[in-house]
């Protein structure tokens, strides 16, 4: 990656804010509903500061960034109060023309997806030159953002590149010009953990070299932990606390602060007790309450808490540390470090069922291609799978892990009989077919289905120990206990996938996985589009059920956090392959493949920004010769680059005394003894 | 993105929602919807009815010719030959709105099983009948009405027949997009896995998804019915000669314009009143059924 300087000559930047909200309230309505998304709200964003935004979906932070942004919909009729001030101007109150005048001298952003924030029509040249004023601008930006090839890359679409540096075009868009804010609104949310982290370190290099300041919008503390200079949380349209990061996040203030830090999962977690959780849910943005809106869910809730709207205080002993909690210090802290629980997970049956051969599923040597249109009428052929053999025995929960690409999802659903394979073998070993849990767990309920229909489906098919079909009484009487397993309330029986949040939905669709206990229990990223607390809530039940019915679960995930916690073993696969097999604990503690020690260095945490990976994994269409991974590869020598060469998954033997006992560790490498 | 989801409120658990397919509140925007969709059933009704609300026979001679509107006993007139012109518009009414119902549905159910099968099979099958429906899309409905008419003779159902033709190709178009999008969702696999066979999906997985799409374009549809069978007639290719019907009314009595004007009129405006109640109507529904 080149390093260029973003601008010529660092700007002068003194002292002072280039933002400033105060008192701010945004309303609006939607459906009838009148929503109150920002409730008195006010912050500062100081000259060349990275200010993370911490909060769960529906607190309020999209709406804050767009109104510094002069963005809020009119179509949403937002009714707003109070003053946003950017570059010295209220953005809320400025004519349109003013306000664009802003964004265009003063502001940048950088969305989600840069996909849709990206023209599709337009090449990439162009649309950085609109930004920039001209071509060579554009072009000096491109490089600065370390897109290699810049020269090259200007004539391309955006669909021609991948996610990382599209995200990479967007922001050298929002620099153009040197804007005083980039808001950058979960930036990196849609990437892989290499590329995230190689997004978060160029965001915080654009601060230094720019100097402008940035305004980082994020659900993850750890992404927040890794670039922010202070931290602001969120919570219903409020801060809950706002303080330098490593103040925030070593001595929480705000029972809500520490309950998602705690919520939150790392790998370090405990594995044999079910994941801490918030309890509750977020509070209807269409009836605030009259006191602290986290009352209802907060352990130190105290009677004033429920009239008292808090503000936020400087805590003891910080002046720059401010929160609006009502209690007292000390017992936040308390809350912090609580003493260890009992509930210790059951350990689950060990021995196969009787009659059962030793496997749940077996896959071995398969292939899966598929036929792809790669533009301009062309067809290419995509190696989702290239030979994969993995032995899941009864009971037993294996993590595959990977990056978008890796095949992981394509695994699955061909263990779950919804692709067919070319080569290669999948035996099943139960009685009954794998069930399947979807990442978007609305979108796999039947929409105009109630969930008793759903689940009432999925029992018809069930025929009694004696070979009766069962009858309508029975049937409802199994799905009411299938959802009270899953903690549901019986009346969910009646409502359809519209009606439910977003954690109740995925819990129907654990239900209606369960209502007929399957052998293998497969599991397609049904965390990744959840909060923070709701996530922790979903494993944990993912966990117990898995207990309680002795099924086996393939969890994929791109999250080595969830994996070490969910998963007994850990399959990590790159491009089609599996590269790193081996116990949970022991791979996480001890990695030996390069890939898998990159995914893991690339895990945000609480501490100091890790050394990155270079590059993004490579397009399934083109694999790279010899060993995918080698263009990535700190190892890579030419012979791993060998057309030729097939590597395949083998047992560790050398420096395999480092290893614990029983970890039967698997590597695909050429050159196992310099691991 | 980012604008669409901070204004998307985070559903309130287990609460009625407002959404394609949970319970509705109602705003008064859908109220004036459910008002509008409301004609179409009563205007069924009226043509239902109409030998009841009908003051006279539509075919007898009652009273002076050429009796100008008002007169009394004749709200709307009488015609050439004495007849209320009034019975005959609401007999009129009667053909005109039964048979665009007729044709509707036979298009619905014709083209929406074809468009299921279409789109819930897939592949060489979806291929094939897509062909077909092109096929016969490709027919200009007047010629057609005109050649069935010359092969079978001008009666009302021939007429029926040869608009049903051209029209349920629409239907199986839209049927097997809505499909084809809905295919591809989670829930159709989810639906495979939990052990529903492809009839069960197609039915309960897919079919109630296009529902909507067809409702929405069959009221809006009735009004162009009302104007191309009041066409056809128009052109003679409907019911024979003493049989009330609008668009014939108006053609036949064309020759009167000058002198009793309301003769051709009274029918023609009938057809336009016709059209426009089914429009409003259709519009009602497709915003009833968007959720609006």
């Amino acid at each position: 990656m080149t390093a260029a300087p973003v601008r010529a000559a660092a700007g002068a930047v003194s002292g002072g804010l280039v933002a400033e909200v105060t008192n701010l309230h945004v309303g609006f309505t939607r459906s009838g509903r009148r929503i109150e998304a920002v409730r008195g709200l006010d912050l500062e964003i100081r000259a060349a500061e990275v200010l993370g935004l911490v909060g769960e979906s529906g607190s309020g932070k999209s709406v804050l960034s767009l109104a510094l942004l002069g963005l809020l919909p009119e179509s949403s009729q937002p009714r707003t109060s109070g003053v946003v001030r950017v570059a010295g101007t209220d953005m809320l109150t400025a004519s349109p023309q003013v306000r664009r005048q802003v964004r265009k001298d003063a502001l940048g952003a950088v969305f989600q997806d840069p996909m849709t924030s990206l023209n599709p029509t337009m090449r990439i040249g162009r649309q950085v030159a609109e930004a920039a004023g001209s071509g060579t601008e554009a072009l000096r930006l491109l490089r600065a953002v370390g897109i290699p090839e810049p020269e090259r890359r200007l004539d391309s679409f955006p669909h021609e590149l991948s996610g990382g540096l599209r995200q990479r075009v967007m922001i050298a868009m929002a620099v153009a010009g040197d804007p005083a804010l980039v808001v950058a609104d979960e930036p990196t949310t849609a990437l892989d953990v290499t590329v995230q982290a190689q997004v978060l370190a160029l965001l915080r290099r654009l601060r230094d070299d720019v100097g402008c300041s940035v305004l980082l919008i994020t659900h993850d503390l750890g992404v927040a932990a890794q670039v922010a200079d202070r931290v602001a949380v969120m919570y219903a349209g409020r801060i809950a606390e706002i303080g330098p990061t490593p103040t925030v996040l070593r001595a929480p203030m705000h029972p809500y602060t520490t309950g998602l830090m705690r919520s939150r999962l790392s790998l370090t977690t405990e594995r044999d007790r079910p994941v801490e959780t918030l309890e509750g849910g977020p509070p209807d943005p269409s009836a605030p309450l009259p006191g602290c809106a986290y009352a209802p869910r907060c352990p130190l809730v105290m009677e004033e808490c429920r009239e008292v709207l808090p503000d936020p205080e400087p805590a003891v002993g910080h002046d720059d540390h401010l929160r609006a909690c009502l209690a007292d210090s000390s017992r936040v802290v308390e809350l912090a470090a609580p003493p260890r629980r009992a509930d210790v997970l059951p350990s689950p049956r060990e021995a196969a069922r009787p009659g059962e051969p030793g496997l749940a599923a077996r896959v071995s040597g398969v292939e899966k291609t598929f036929r792809v249109r790669a533009g301009r009428g062309r067809k290419a052929r995509l190696a989702a799978l290239r030979r994969v053999s993995l032995d899941v025995r009864p009971g037993e929960s294996v993590a595959i892990v990977g990056e978008s690409g890796s095949g992981k999802s394509t695994l699955l659903r061909v263990l779950a009989g919804l692709e067919t394979h070319e080569r290669g073998d999948v035996t099943l070993g139960g009685s009954t077919r794998p069930q399947m849990v979807f990442q978007d767990a609305g979108a796999s309920l039947t929409p105009w289905l109630t969930v008793g229909d759903l689940l009432d489906e999925r029992l018809r098919t069930e025929r009694r120990p004696g070979g009766g079909k069962l009858q309508k009484g029975e049937r409802r009487q199994r799905a009411a206990a299938a959802l009270e397993r899953v903690g549901l309330p019986a009346a969910v029986y009646d409502a359809r996938a519209s009606e439910l949040s977003g954690g109740q939905r995925q819990r129907v669709a654990l239900a209606r996985a369960v209502v007929v206990p399957p052998d293998v229990l497969l599991c397609d990223e049904p965390t990744s589009a959840l909060d923070v607390s709701l996530a922790a809530t979903v494993l944990n039940l993912v966990q117990s059920l898995r207990h309680e019915l002795g099924m086996a679960v393939l969890f994929v995930t791109h999250d080595l956090s969830v994996a070490r916690v969910v998963a007994d073993r850990i399959a990590v696969m790159y491009l089609g392959r599996l590269v790193e097999l081996g116990d949970a604990v022991e791979l996480i503690r001890a990695p030996k493949h390069p890939y898998t020690k990159a995914l893991l260095a690339a895990v945000p945490d609480f501490g100091v920004a890790p050394p990155q990976l270079k590059g993004e994994p490579a397009s399934p269409l083109s694999p790279p010769t010899g060993c995918a991974f080698h263009p990535r590869c700190p190892l890579a020598t030419p012979d791993c680059a060998d057309p030729g060469l097939d590597v395949p998954l083998e047992r560790l033997r050398h420096g395999a005394e480092l290893l614990a006992d029983g970890d039967e560790r698997r590597v695909a490498c050429i050159r196992p003894k310099e691991l | 993105m980012a604008i669409a989801e901070a204004f998307t409120p985070t559903p309130t658990p287990v609460v009625p929602g407002r959404s394609r397919w949970g319970r509705t509140g109602r705003s008064p925007h859908a109220r004036l919807d459910l008002l509008s969709a409301g004609l179409l059933g009563l205007v069924t009704l009226v043509a239902l009815a109409a030998p009841v609300l009908a003051p006279h026979g539509p075919l007898d001679p009652v009273g002076m010719p050429s009796a100008p509107p008002g007169t009394s006993g004749f709200l709307l007139g009488s015609d050439s030959v004495g007849r209320d012109i009034l019975s005959r518009v609401l007999y009129g009414l009667r053909s005109s709105w039964l048979a665009a119902l007729a044709v509707v549905a036979v298009g619905a159910l014709l083209g929406g099983l074809v468009g299921l099968v279409a789109g819930a099979a897939g592949g060489w099958v979806d291929n094939l009948l897509m062909r077909i429906t092109d096929g016969f899309l490709a027919l200009p409905a007047p010629v057609l009405a005109i050649a069935v008419v010359a092969a079978l003779g001008p009666s009302l159902l021939n007429t029926l027949v040869a608009v049903s033709i051209v029209w349920w190709p629409f239907y199986a178009r839209i049927v097997r997009g809505e499909v084809r999008t809905l295919a591809a969702r989670p829930h159709v696999e989810a639906a495979r896995l939990a052990g529903a066979g492809p009839v069960r999906v197609a039915l309960r997985h897919l079919l109630p998804g296009a529902v909507p799409a067809v409702v929405v374009t069959a009221s809006l549809d009735i009004g162009a019915l009302v104007l191309t069978l009041a066409g056809l007639s128009f052109l003679g290719l409907g019911q024979s000669a003493p049989a009330p019907e609008l668009g014939a009314d108006a053609a036949r009595n064309l020759s009167y314009l000058l002198q009793d004007w309301w003769i051709p009129v009274m029918p023609g405006l009938a057809v336009a009143l016709l059209s426009l109640v089914a429009n409003v109507a259709g519009d009602g529904v497709r915003n009833l059924m968007a959720g609006r």
